[in-house]
């Protein structure tokens, strides 16, 4: 089929283009300069001190735990509020939350830096890492709100927790036995969104980090004037590497595992 | 994708730890009481052993946090985190931390070694009550790649010359690219005529089609790079750009330039305050000061640590310029509220046309 | 327990629903609501001499956002936003629809290979980019080398890198929720117009794409309203003259220091985007 040749080609064109500067990026984490931007020669050196810093390692166990918690908090926030929106009898200003809902998008972030950091110095609250992860929360949000209303709207429609009721289950059993399995993978796919919101985030983090809070943003945007070192080019690879080896490990134990269907409408 | 049985447990569990987390995470984290100072720095702005070898000898730890970019380390402070103790701050900025009631005055009689200080930078015109202590210091002025250019550049009209078109970089900076401009014009700093004003914005908007990047920091990448030959620059940022390209150089403009102090400055509210003038006390140590400005490649404003300098870059006029020359560079002339209103709208002006 | 919740989820109420979406409002109110209240009330502030808050109330700061000097920079930044959104649904569609109708066992893999690549920071990835498109980077070799060009060109600071960043950056907001949406077609429906005689592009035509149209309008939205906001990409990428909203707006808080005037932008700019967004949901509630 020359049709599906041609598709499958020009997807593969895509990836190579997101993948094209992560292999600049590879390459040039062997490179033997300060300011990574012209290749000066081979080297190990960034990996070797990668191991001894622990900084900057300090910095990516900070941000992987700020994405897991903001991540988390959205999903379950995320989920209600979604399932409220799309499942139950229309009812009034429910176009309202839903705008409210999506509102953190529209915020240019220095903005909101600067007017979430006032009200919480006015509110008298201290920064610390917990006030970091619910700023992330809020900006996740609209993330995970997104992915779980679009599936569940569409399972609303093919009645399914109905058909389940009938045969005697409350709504609760439906929702945990069809429902929240049926929509795992929207919920998934909104949880990897705003784990990757987050993680990527720099201006929020860096107006509501307490002292001694340093993410792998703030860390990186910090060398940002004295020159990124590829000893950042080393970290990142490392990091590819590990989810490239844990998504093979689970792709690995999901097809040993027996196939269960069900999950396509 | 990924399926799994949701027990009802579970998901339970989840819903109500998930939001707990954070305050969970906070809980472990509590701070221990040793003393410390919260110290809030550039990068690459201090000696590799500087605050180990002080944690040594005062047994007091520093927690280093880094800023990249000074305007956001001011709009943080200002929206009010609070918790730094000491903090590096340009002497244009100080005037405005001050009139917020940011910075505490640093008891300057207190430290041992305020002495230590050339007399140049006692009671400067930025701070002359010397509610800061000045830490390392520079030069505005051009920087350039060697092989790129015909003949070395010497004047700041080079910066508008059109056969430069699209090599050209200028700092992203209200006070050099006006003060540059009216340098030119021979337009005194002191004005407040509207005329000047016109004059000046006329200047910098004939120069904006030669510039392909206003910035403070990136611009040394593109330098590095090769994509811009040309650039306004601060003297010791460069030479740590001219590390990975030896082409590079600086030079200073024979009609005279300006130069900046950064300084420390204790924040108000500071919790260490005993600490934290010891460790100010400790950064004026000859040997400390001598062994930062061998690091970081600027000069240190500290009399008694010039001496300790290494040979090569004392020597460097484009470090520690010659007498003469220092006799020409100026501090930036501190502008009162009115004239600060007219310079923002100037270069507010030509950056959104 | 057991009945509470199921009540709850029943949502026969709307007291219902409102418990259930209490949670994620109360986060909305404290940790944006109050922040942007604070902000508005920001805005009617004056810019004192020294970048302190004068509170005597009035509405100069937004009667100064309407000057005609900033009409470029709107309409700069709707071009780059709106162009934005075109290529990334333009380019992101095939994507989808081959992750949906095609991928077969690689979906998984593929999706999340979607989204790796931004694991890494936005900075290194900005500096390859550097190093791709530069004078003396691997294009311009590239294109040296096969004749296409005599001497480098510049690429950088151009609005093509700008555009391009702004693509690499929001392809995967646009590509996720279009292929959400392709996802819900049930594929009986694509089958029944081929048994009524369509071809591939009748069907794709007549059934795929306008069963589709809610993820673009989502994709839409999501890469079209960050891309408004965008500062760090025309910054890093982009030279002097591609300077958009979110510069403005963030060199209000960071440069100029006047924390009044970047309020009243940020309220404006919010005001447009919630109430455009209202009249689209109720638009598409009622659809």
């Amino acid at each position: 089929m020359r049709h599906g040749r041609l598709l499958s080609l020009y997807c593969m064109a895509l990836y190579a283009f997101l993948y094209l500067p992560l292999g600049v990026m590879a390459v040039f984490s062997f490179n033997d300069a300060h300011r990574n931007v012209v290749w000066r020669g081979f080297t190990f050196k960034w990996y070797q001190l990668l191991f001894h810093d622990a900084e900057l390692l300090g910095a990516l166990l900070t941000s992987l735990e700020l994405a897991a918690a903001a991540a988390a908090i959205a999903a379950v926030l995320g989920l209600l509020a979604s399932y409220a929106l799309t499942r139950h009898r229309p009812f009034k200003s429910r176009e309202g939350y839903g705008a409210l809902l999506d509102a953190p998008l529209m915020m240019p972030e220095v903005a909101l830096g600067v007017g979430l950091l006032s009200f919480l110095v006015r509110a008298g609250y201290e920064l610390d890492f917990g006030a970091l992860a619910c700023a992330h929360a809020l900006i996740c949000l609209p993330y995970t709100v997104g992915a779980a209303r679009a599936r569940l709207k569409s399972m609303g429609e093919s009645h399914l927790e109905e058909a389940a009721m009938d045969l005697g289950a409350t709504e609760l059993t439906a929702f945990l036995k069809v429902t929240l399995p049926l929509a795992m993978p929207a919920i998934v796919s909104g949880c990897l969104l705003a784990f990757t919101v987050s993680f990527e985030d720099f201006v929020t983090s860096f107006f509501l980090a307490g002292i001694g809070i340093v993410t792998m943003p703030i860390k990186v945007y910090s060398m940002m004037k004295f020159g990124v070192t590829p000893e950042i080019n080393a970290l990142s690879v490392l990091l590819l590497v590990a989810t490239f080896g844990l998504l093979a490990l689970n792709a690995a134990l999901a097809s040993s595992r027996p196939r269960r269907d069900g999950c396509g409408p | 994708m990924m399926m799994t049985d949701a027990t009802r447990r579970d998901f339970l569990k989840i819903a109500v730890l998930a939001p707990l987390m954070p305050a969970l995470m906070a809980a472990c984290r509590r701070a221990d009481t040793r003393r410390v100072v919260n110290f809030y720095n550039w990068s690459n702005y201090i000696g590799k052993d500087t605050l180990p070898e002080f944690t040594r000898r005062a047994g007091v730890s520093v927690r280093y946090d880094l800023f990249a970019d000074e305007e956001e380390m001011f709009a943080k402070i200002r929206a009010g985190a609070r918790g730094y103790d000491l903090v590096v701050i340009g002497d244009y900025l100080i005037p405005r931390f001050k009139s917020l009631n940011l910075i505490d005055a640093v008891p300057s009689g207190t430290l041992k070694n305020m002495g230590n200080l050339a007399p140049r930078f006692r009671r400067p015109s930025y701070d002359p009550d010397e509610t800061t202590i000045p830490y390392l210091w520079g030069t505005t002025g051009i920087a350039y790649n060697r092989r790129k250019l015909a003949k070395q550049p010497s004047s700041w009209w080079d910066l508008w010359d059109p056969k430069y078109k699209d090599r050209i970089s200028m700092l992203d900076n209200v006070r050099d690219c006006v003060a540059v401009a009216m340098q030119l014009l021979r337009i005194p700093q002191t004005t407040r005529d509207p005329e000047d004003f016109r004059k000046v914005r006329e200047l910098l908007l004939r120069q904006k089609p030669l510039v392909r990047q206003y910035s403070s920091s990136s611009y040394l990448n593109s330098l590095v790079a090769g994509e811009i030959d040309l650039a306004m620059t601060w003297s010791g940022d460069l030479f740590q750009a001219a590390r990975d390209n030896p082409d590079l150089d600086y030079v200073l403009p024979k009609e005279g330039t300006y130069m900046w102090v950064d300084c420390l400055a204790m924040l108000r509210g500071s919790r260490h305050r005993e600490d934290t003038l010891r460790l100010i006390d400790y950064l004026l140590e000859p040997e400390v000061a001598g062994s930062i400005s061998n690091s970081v490649r600027y000069a240190t404003p500290n009399a008694k640590a010039f001496p300790l300098v290494e040979k090569a870059l004392r020597r460097d006029p484009r470090v520690y310029p010659t007498p003469q020359t220092m006799g020409q560079l100026q501090l930036h002339h501190i502008l009162d509220p009115e004239q600060s209103e007219m310079w923002n709208q100037v270069w507010a002006d030509v950056k959104v046309s | 327990m057991d009945r509470a919740l199921s009540w709850l989820l029943g949502g026969r109420r709307p007291l219902a629903s409102h418990l259930l979406l209490a949670p994620a409002a109360a986060w909305m109110i404290v940790f944006l609501v109050l922040p942007a209240a604070g902000l508005l009330l920001l805005s009617l502030a004056k810019n004192g001499p020294y970048g302190e808050i004068l509170w005597t109330l009035s509405l100069n700061n937004y009667r100064r956002a309407f000057d005609p000097k900033y009409l470029p920079v709107l309409l700069r930044t709707l071009g780059f936003a709106g162009g934005t959104t075109l290529l990334t649904l333009l380019l992101g569609y095939p994507l989808a629809y081959f992750l949906s109708f095609r991928a077969g066992r690689w979906r998984n893999a593929m999706l999340i290979g979607l989204m790796v690549p931004f694991w890494t920071s936005a900075l290194v990835a900005f500096y390859s980019w550097m190093i791709i498109l530069g004078k003396e980077g691997l294009l311009n070799a590239a294109l040296l080398r096969f004749g296409f060009i005599s001497a480098p060109i510049s690429i950088l600071y151009t609005s093509f890198s700008v555009l391009l960043g702004l693509v690499y950056f929001y392809l995967p907001f646009m590509v996720l929720p279009l292929y959400g949406s392709l996802e819900k077609i049930p594929r009986q429906y694509v089958e029944a117009a081929y048994d009524l005689g369509a071809d591939r592009w009748t069907a794709f035509r007549k059934v795929t794409l306008p069963l589709s149209l809610p993820g673009v309008i989502a994709g839409s939205l999501l890469t079209f309203v960050p891309c408004l906001g965008d500062f760090l990409t025309a910054e890093i990428l982009g030279g002097p003259r591609y300077y958009l909203l979110g510069n403005l707006i963030s060199n209000q808080f960071l440069m100029a220091q006047d924390w009044p005037f970047g309020a009243a932008l940020t309220c404006l700019l919010l005001t447009c985007l919630v109430g455009g967004l209202w009249l689209y949901r109720r638009w598409d509630d009622q659809a």
